[in-house]
């Protein structure tokens, strides 16, 4: 279960977001290009840290206090891929794995190659691929150490639509096969819809509204959701 | 860049200029190789306390948070300001019988002028100054957020340097050793004032010069220059083959 209520003084509001996820569940954070939904996954993976309220993800407390990066039973994926320019692209992925012939790691790393399409390119510097290479090298290392909480922001950056509709349903596959909770940020509905069923709204740092995203779309809360929501 | 190379190289020139029989020996029989010794074991091993002692202050001073860093850059700073001849002044009176600190280390067996232990400790702080503003700007330039996400795959902090820092950072790690190296090896204002004896090279350049004149000064700087260059070269062919390799 993931239990958090995060306040975050930003220049413009402040960010003060209340959720409550049961484990394996997933959860859309939707809402405008700098409403604070990034904010609130940063917090939760501890790259920053909130100004008040708590953190406690499956008996573990992120904050307060602050809980070392290193030991949050969490893997994030940003909007940027930072992957690490001198490794290869098989060394990103296998990255964060104490032992990659440990419990199965061999099999999974194997699956994720093929599944996100990496094999022409394991051996290749991670600092010489495309940017949607990247993306899908960034999302196959957060996934190999097959984390319990997965925070994605902005997931299909560079991607094409094809490519997208792969990735949403391989990462729904995996979602069952490991049980891991996600919470999503994006702007997009369609992208947050296939990952996840239930949704809240953000505004200027604010839940406007919360629930099913068919719910969502009957009864917008505020005129800017609705727009938001109206189709292309 | 031609051009460039000829003109910095230019004041080898002079070591073809007649000034008579180079003289091998120097001042006294076995001077030389004693000196390139003492400067060759000497220096190595202030070489490493520099590297020792300096990584983790460009590290704070590269990626801590406090305030309290410009007063530490401020200090730094003066190391390197201070003309050589004057911080070996320094040094003498600091670490002399004079002080409560100087006066303990001579109790306790340590000489604290014309030593190898006075050798080294004025080395060091010739260049540990030296060393920490190169290599601060070398980690300086490692993304914190790289770092930030080899934690998240959790990684320990050592483990982070070890693995990203450390790799990303090693080109200008290593122009920081090979600074710190020749910065050590040819001092020569503050090592005179503190360690005369055991002569390193550039106080045996000196000695010759008094002694011998010109001729046995030559020898001793193309000898200078063949122990000085292999090291700081050897860091970088290697450093950036392995950048190329990454």
């Amino acid at each position: 279960m993931l239990e958090a209520h995060i306040v975050k003084a930003r220049p413009d509001f402040t960010v003060d977001v209340r959720l409550s996820l049961a484990r394996g569940a997933g959860l859309a954070i939707f809402g405008a290009s700098g409403a604070g939904k990034s904010t609130v996954l940063s917090c939760i993976a501890g790259l920053e840290t909130p100004e008040a309220g708590a953190i406690r993800f499956a008996g573990t407390t992120l904050y307060p206090p602050a809980l070392a990066l290193n030991r949050r039973p969490l893997a994030y994926l940003t909007q940027r891929d930072l992957l690490f320019p001198h490794l290869s692209v098989g060394a990103n992925v296998c990255f964060g794995l104490p032992s990659p012939n440990l419990d199965g790691a061999a099999k999974w790393v194997d699956e994720l190659k093929h599944r996100l399409g990496l094999g022409p390119i394991w051996s290749a510097s991670a600092g010489r691929i495309s940017g949607g290479q990247a993306r899908r090298v960034a999302l196959a290392r957060m996934l190999a150490r097959r984390p319990p909480l997965v925070l994605l922001d902005e997931p299909f950056v560079a991607l094409d639509r094809p490519l997208i509709g792969d990735l949403t349903r391989a990462l729904a596959e995996w979602q069952r096969t490991i049980g891991f909770t996600l919470i999503a940020v994006d702007h997009r509905r369609e992208i947050l819809e296939r990952l996840c069923p239930r949704a809240i709204a953000i505004e200027h740092g604010r839940v406007v509204q919360e629930g099913a995203w068919s719910d969502l779309a009957a009864a917008p809360a505020t005129p800017a959701l609705a727009r938001l929501l109206a189709p292309d | 860049m031609l051009l460039f190379a000829v003109a910095l190289l230019y004041p080898l020139i002079g070591l073809g200029t007649p000034v008579g029989p180079w003289i091998w020996n120097g001042g006294a029989a076995g001077s030389t190789p004693a000196a390139v010794r003492v400067s060759l074991t000497l220096t190595a091993l202030a070489l490493a306390i520099v590297i020792a002692a300096g990584t983790p202050v460009a590290w704070y001073l590269a990626r801590g948070a406090g305030a309290d860093r410009i007063v530490w850059e401020a200090a730094i700073l003066i190391s390197v300001l201070m003309p050589p001849i004057a911080l070996g002044i320094l040094l003498s009176l600091a670490f002399g019988p004079g002080t409560p600190f100087g006066a303990w280390l001579l109790r306790v067996g340590v000489l604290t002028s014309n030593s190898p232990a006075a050798f080294v400790a004025t080395q060091v702080y010739v260049s540990i100054g030296y060393y920490i503003v190169a290599a601060r700007a070398a980690l300086a330039a490692v993304p914190r957020e790289l770092e930030q996400t080899a934690a998240l795959l959790g990684l320990t902090r050592w483990a982070v340097f070890r693995r990203v820092t450390f790799p990303l950072a090693r080109l200008g790690l290593a122009a920081a050793v090979s600074i710190a190296w020749v910065r050590a090896l040819g001092e020569f204002g503050a090592v005179i004032v503190t360690a005369y004896y055991p002569s390193g090279i550039p106080v045996q350049i000196w000695v010759n010069l008094q002694s011998a004149g010109l001729p046995a000064v030559m020898p001793l700087l193309v000898i200078f220059l063949l122990t000085a260059l292999p090291l700081p070269w050897l860091i970088h062919i290697v450093a950036q083959r392995r950048h190329a390799d990454a």
